[in-house]
């Protein structure tokens, strides 16, 4: 990798300025640190509510959700490294367009689901 | 007699259990039992052992793999065909009990599960593997290990899978495996654990295979092939291998609770607890329609390439086949709820999904379209592969009808789970995809083994199957109209449904005839072979047919430079008027990387394949040593760092010498 390629050194188009290189390469990898224990913290926190109900489930529901959605950012951004890269970032752009498949899977997925017919 | 020790009686009773110890089974056991007696002791006296190891067992050459993936479907095509005929005896005539309730909804069972997930996805990974690197001008796929694992993977899952039948009993629930059906409390046998465990370990190696292949199209063509000069075998790929990377997750968390509900006690989908059944549904066809799509964009690829070079022609419209089959991949992902329209999710729902369902009939016609505009005024050769897209055409457009048919909703209330559905699935599956695949295993054959299938016998085979096929199933239509549902063992008198079964059941036969002609096509062309030295014995259009057959090691001497769409094509054309020399120079070979063989993959396999039996019988202890074996095979691949050895440039001169290619 000694970024000679002539596709690195084209500038990249306005509009596009989040997938510019950058590559942090730090002595102690202090975030992956501080990154183990937050996923820690989420995961054992929601077995925790979960296990003890300490809400009501809709609720509990939306709270787990949000924590889940941490935690998918969390394991992306500080184990997968997924805004670093030596050349521009393009794996960002298919990225969010996974991103808007599942979501909209999903989202479909939930509104078929809430039938009233009393079979579920 | 010594008392045996108690846990004899208990394997004993659990390994095979009452209705494991019938006829049909005792029988297969016995000749499973002593075909592969015989293999080994064929293997041992010919010394053939470390021949197979070197050769085939460790290999990670993505040619050698598609031979391999392709000799395993043809195995489960000739499995799940004996399941089929046994189905179709049984609706012969009426009131005729050939085998009885239970045996039919395991026969029907294994017969839907095996073509889908051990027939059609390898017969589709042997053309990726076989056809895709050598046609954008690569050296391998871009993960050679990776890509033996799946294949490793697939393997030991198909035979935990077919293990069912004779150790512990088989699954009974259909290939849907819908709850709450497959929960303990209503199937207490390992059939269901069977089927969930089995195929998850095949959906852990098609997953793998799809990021393969997308990374390898994405990053490794040969210079000069821009996206629009892709062979569209190769778009098909492509298109495919996304699909994959969307379509298995949903069904590898609806196997996986499925399982949980099984062997831990859970009720994801059980009825207690507010599980809910319909929710396995809505994940199961969010897997199973991209999926429906994933068995059939590869034969369209195939058609197109077959189309084109028996057409002696360039593929009519190549931008609009691009798109369309773009637009197909993409459709692919809005129209799953047509397969539970009954469910009554309400208005709203099925209609916006019965509108996406039609709307995908669109980009499919466009395809058939521009193939037929491909033959128009070319100089058609009616070889095998070329009659295989004939007979498509109209079986692919009635099952693309009746689809249409089936996805107007209030229509579908009547049409569903009748055998007008049974005749629709069979009609895409077979006319489409397996022709499609069919058509691809006679055009690739000789760039696989260096010699034609013969063609005479090919027409033979293809005649009984194709002209089998339409006997078979076109009566299901009315069968269905009038009243049969699908998965019945058996009808009374009366219905006026056993004129319709008889033909139905003869056309079966006659398929099963083709397939053993089939079979002996392969058989006697390798026995009687012409060696074909050109390497294009088709006069191909695209890469793959400008190196020779079968393809040396290292694929292409020299990578060429693609400044064509049909690049070969137009080379050939070049290299005839003398304006480009006829091959690689010597001077511009340069040494070459080869991946070296490894155990890994194959030690993976049975390591999944012994944890994955313990699962089956919820022995956690066999499980925890499978899981175990894995990582113990995983540590030990990290300790492994030389993985490429090199092949001088003298060496691969040397071969393309002998191969007579060398260029002046
Ligand atoms: C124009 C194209 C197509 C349309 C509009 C269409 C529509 C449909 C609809 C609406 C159903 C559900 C019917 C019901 O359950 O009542 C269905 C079932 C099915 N289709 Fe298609 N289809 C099309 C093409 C294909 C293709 C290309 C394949 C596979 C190669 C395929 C395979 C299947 C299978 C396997 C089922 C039934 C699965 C089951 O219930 O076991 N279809 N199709
Ligand atoms: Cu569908």
């Amino acid at each position: 990798m000694n970024g000679g390629d002539e596709q690195h050194e084209r500038a990249i188009e306005p509009g596009f300025e989040f997938i510019s290189p950058r590559f942090e390469e730090p002595k102690f990898p202090m975030h992956q640190v501080w990154g183990y224990a937050a996923s820690l913290v989420l995961t054992f926190a929601a077995l925790w509510m979960t296990v003890n109900r300490i809400m009501s489930p809709s609720v509990l529901l939306g709270v787990v959700l949000a924590m889940a959605v941490g935690q998918a950012a969390l394991q992306l951004g500080v184990f997968m490294h997924v805004r670093e890269s030596r050349g521009p970032a393009w794996h960002l752009v298919p990225l969010g367009l996974a991103f808007a498949i599942g979501i909209g899977l999903v989202g479909m997925s939930a509104w078929i689901m809430l039938f009233k017919s009393g079979v579920s | 007699m010594p008392a045996l020790p108690s846990f004899v009686p208990y394997l004993i009773h659990t390994l095979f259990p009452p209705w494991v110890r019938r006829p049909t089974e005792i029988g297969a056991e016995i000749m499973m039992t002593a075909g592969g007696a015989f293999i080994v002791y064929w293997l041992l006296k010919n010394k053939k052992l470390q021949w197979l190891w070197n050769e085939w067992l460790t290999t990670v050459d993505h040619k050698k793999i598609g031979i391999m993936y392709l000799v395993a479907a043809i195995i489960m095509l000739g499995r799940g065909g004996l399941d089929a005929l046994m189905l179709r005896t049984n609706l012969a005539m009426p009131t005729l009990h050939f085998i009885n309730a239970s045996e039919y909804n395991e026969v029907f069972t294994t017969h839907g599960t095996i073509m889908v997930f051990f027939m059609a996805m390898p017969l589709i990974f042997a053309l990726f593997n076989v056809v895709v690197p050598l046609q954008i001008g690569s050296r391998d796929v871009a993960f050679p290990r990776l890509n033996a694992i799946s294949f490793w993977l697939f393997a030991f899952a198909a035979a935990l899978f077919n293990l069912s039948f004779v150790v512990g009993g088989s699954p009974n629930a259909g290939w849907t495996a819908y709850p709450p059906l497959t929960e303990l409390a209503f199937n207490h046998t390992v059939g269901e654990n069977y089927y969930f465990v089995s195929l998850l370990m095949t959906g852990i190696g098609t997953t793998i295979t799809g990021i393969n292949f997308l990374v390898t199209i994405l990053r490794m063509r040969a210079p000069g092939m821009t996206f629009m000069k892709m062979p569209l075998f190769t778009w098909a790929t492509l298109n495919t291998s996304v699909l994959i990377l969307f379509a298995f997750p949903p069904l590898t968390i609806a196997l996986l609770e499925s399982l949980l509900d099984r062997v831990a006690g859970t009720t994801f989908f059980g009825l207690a607890h507010g599980g809910m059944p319909m929710m396995y549904v809505n994940l199961f066809w969010l897997f199973g329609h991209p999926e429906v799509y994933i068995l059939v964009l590869p034969a369209f690829g195939v058609f197109s390439e077959v189309v084109a070079t028996f057409s002696r022609k360039k593929l009519f419209g190549y931008p609009s086949m691009v798109l369309s089959m773009t637009a197909i991949m993409v459709l692919a992902y809005g129209t799953w709820v047509h397969h539970f329209f009954t469910m009554g999710a309400g208005p709203a729902v099925n209609v916006f999904f019965g509108l996406s369902t039609m709307l995908i009939a669109i980009p499919t016609g466009v395809k058939v379209f521009n193939w037929i505009l491909t033959m128009w005024g070319g100089r058609l050769q009616f070889t095998t592969p070329m009659l295989y897209f004939l007979a498509m055409i109209p079986t692919f457009v009635i099952g693309g009808a009746t689809g249409v048919m089936l996805g107007a909703v209030p229509a579908d209330y009547q049409f569903h789970n009748s055998y007008f559905l049974v005749a629709h699935f069979h009609e895409v599956l077979i006319g489409g995809t397996v022709f499609g695949l069919l058509a691809g295993v006679y055009y690739w054959w000789p760039k696989m083994f260096g010699y034609k299938l013969n063609d005479h016998q090919g027409k033979w085979a293809f005649w009984l199957f194709a002209g089998g096929f339409w006997p078979t199933f076109i009566p299901q239509y009315w069968l269905g109209l009038e009243g049969m549902t699908r998965r019945m063992y058996t009808y009374p008198f009366g219905m006026g449904w056993h004129t319709l079964n008889v033909i139905s059941t003869i056309g079966g036969f006659i398929m099963g005839a083709g397939f053993l002609v089939l079979v002996s096509n392969v058989l006697r062309s390798r026995l009687h072979r012409e060696v074909d030295a050109t390497g294009d014995p088709w006069d191909g259009r695209t890469l793959e047919w400008s190196i020779p057959s079968p393809a040396p090691e290292y694929n292409f001497a020299v990578i060429p430079t693609v400044d064509e769409r049909d690049w070969w094509w137009e080379e050939k054309q070049r290299r005839q008027s003398g304006e480009k020399p006829a091959g690689p120079k010597p001077e511009d070979i340069r040494p070459i990387a080869i991946p070296k063989n490894t155990p890994v993959p194959i030690l993976l396999g049975a390591a999944f394949f012994l944890g994955a039996f313990g699962l089956v019988f919820t022995w956690w202890p066999v499980a925890l040593t499978g899981l175990a074996g894995v990582f113990g095979v995983l540590i030990y691949s990290w300790f492994q760092y030389d993985h490429y050895r090199i092949l001088s440039a003298g060496e691969i001169r040397e071969t393309e010498e002998l191969l007579g290619r060398l260029g002046a």
